[in-house]
């Protein structure tokens, strides 16, 4: 988003508009970041203290998406964007409902960390620990890419939700072989599971944002379609 | 008729790159036109598909309402005005010699930005032209009139004081009755200059949706300033620059994702 062109607009106050949403959505992007290392403290140290906190700052999250969505709204109302403009706006709209998911996933792993029956699984924990580093270095440099509107860098995250899947196939195949080996275990362990799972949906979730990236710079719509389209100019 | 439905596929657009013979009713190769010293329009080429609604966009003077006027051969009551290049309508020249001027203008009807009807009742006015082509029977003439003014969705409004004058009724009424009489005749082309640009945005979202009617039955080909108007009634759009056409596409293209950095800038409302 980092493109001069947003500010060349005969209109200032739409200038004004558009950089509005665009500095908010890297706050509220900012926000969740945080949320998420947050929930990942809390679960490998079991922080109760921390989980609180990251449950309850999920209402700042959700508040900034309906403010950004207002915001949006008003736009299209009052401007009629077009083109690259109209794009940003439908990006950023779009972009701001997979943050609050992302919220509500940071929500979840809190979660997961309060529970009391998670105490005795705490080695498992630290994998998903692991998995959950790689998710917020994915989500940081997602939210690079958003701010700098990088294509190439969109491209490349796109790809590397792939390996955050793998990580995650790998964790339930080890929490499966736990419940065969103890099933008095699986509740704890089903508490796990809600956690991996949503790391991983952090990934896809990044994978949608980096979608809309690409939507705006190059005007397409590469949902569903396959790299070798999506590299396509 | 049935086959170029078919074509026009389950959207009933076309594709301009690839325009059959039949789905073409304007073709315009090469046009240069110079006002005295000053060229207006630069190497002007583009196919223009029938029964469809074609806009031609772009800041003032960058030669759009010139481009409307070649159509129907306006440009050749100016003076010193020279033209080069061809426009074919059904794929006839109509620059070439033998063709007759008051003939192609019966054929490609033309809306002015001022509503202008003539001082005369509201059914004079629609029927003006079919009396300058002779037709005298005061039932075919009631009829002609009773569905030119349908034609324009103004018939409601009006069929019961069809014979007081024209100049009673509201701007938007008039530019209706415009259209009404620019039908009549039966044109094959209906081009608009501007034709909401004096009015309200009731009268305006009225005209438009009479465009949209228009086109199952002519070529419509429309100059705007209003871009949003664009956008909503055409199919498509051509944007002009200081005489040359810079892009020219399906509206949706043109407002989504613009292929030319100078159409970005300029539906984008940014400096040139």
């Amino acid at each position: 988003m980092d493109n001069k062109q947003l500010t060349r607009h005969i209109s200032g106050q739409f200038n004004a508009e558009l950089e509005d949403i665009r500095n908010k959505v890297l706050a509220m992007g900012g926000l969740v970041e945080q949320q998420l290392e947050q929930a990942l403290d809390a679960l490998g140290a079991l922080d109760m203290e921390l989980a609180q906190k990251v449950i309850e700052g999920d209402h700042r999250v959700n508040g900034m998406e309906v403010d950004i969505d207002e915001e949006c709204t008003r736009i299209i109302a009052k401007r009629q964007p077009a083109a690259s403009d109209l794009r940003l706006v439908i990006a950023i709209s779009k972009t701001i409902a997979d943050l609050e998911r992302i919220g509500d996933a940071c929500v979840r792993i809190a979660k997961a960390a309060l529970e009391k029956r998670s105490n005795n699984q705490q080695p498992l924990l630290v994998s998903i620990e692991s998995m959950g580093r790689h998710a917020t270095r994915l989500l940081h440099s997602t939210l690079d890419a958003l701010a700098r509107m990088d294509v190439e860098a969109a491209i490349e995250l796109h790809k590397e939700d792939a390996l955050l899947d793998k990580e995650y196939e790998g964790i339930i195949r080890q929490l499966m072989t736990y419940m065969m080996e103890d099933p008095r275990s699986i509740p704890g362990i089903l508490d796990v599971l809600w956690a991996a799972r949503a790391v991983e949906r952090v990934g896809d979730r990044c994978k949608n944002i980096c979608e809309y990236v690409i939507y705006y710079v190059k005007g397409r719509d590469v949902r569903h379609v396959s790299y070798e389209e999506m590299e396509k100019d | 008729m049935m086959s170029l439905d078919a074509a026009h596929g389950p959207s009933g657009k076309v594709d301009l790159r690839q325009l059959t013979p039949e789905q073409t009713a304007l073709e315009i190769n090469g046009l240069n036109l110079h006002y005295a010293d000053k060229q207006a329009l630069f190497d002007v080429s583009m196919k223009i598909p029938r029964k469809q609604v074609t806009a031609f966009i772009g800041p003032s003077g960058c030669g759009k309402s010139t481009l409307l006027r070649c159509i129907n051969r306006m440009n050749d009551l100016v003076d010193d005005c020279r033209i080069s290049g061809e426009v074919l309508l059904n794929g006839h020249n109509i620059y070439d010699k033998s063709v007759d001027v008051a003939k192609l203008r019966r054929n490609v009807g033309m809306v002015f930005q001022r509503p202008n009807p003539f001082p005369k009742s509201i059914y004079e006015n629609v029927v003006y032209g079919l009396r300058l082509q002779g037709m005298n029977n005061r039932r075919e003439l009631d009829e002609a009139c009773e569905r030119s003014l349908r034609g324009a969705a103004i018939w409601d409004e009006v069929k019961d004081r069809l014979h007081d004058n024209a100049f009673g009724l509201s701007g938007g009424q008039q530019q209706r009755l415009v259209i009404a009489r620019a039908i009549a005749i039966e044109p094959e082309v209906l081009l608009l200059d501007e034709p909401t640009s004096a009015l309200d945005p009731i009268s305006t979202l009225t005209i438009e949706e009479l465009i949209t009617d228009l086109k199952s039955r002519f070529t419509v080909v429309i100059v705007t300033h209003n871009m949003q108007q664009a956008a909503r009634v055409s199919d498509q759009t051509a944007f002009m620059y200081l005489g040359e056409l810079i892009e020219y596409a399906d509206t949706n293209t043109i407002f989504t994702t613009p292929k030319k950095s100078k159409t970005e800038d300029y539906i984008t409302g940014r400096y040139g």
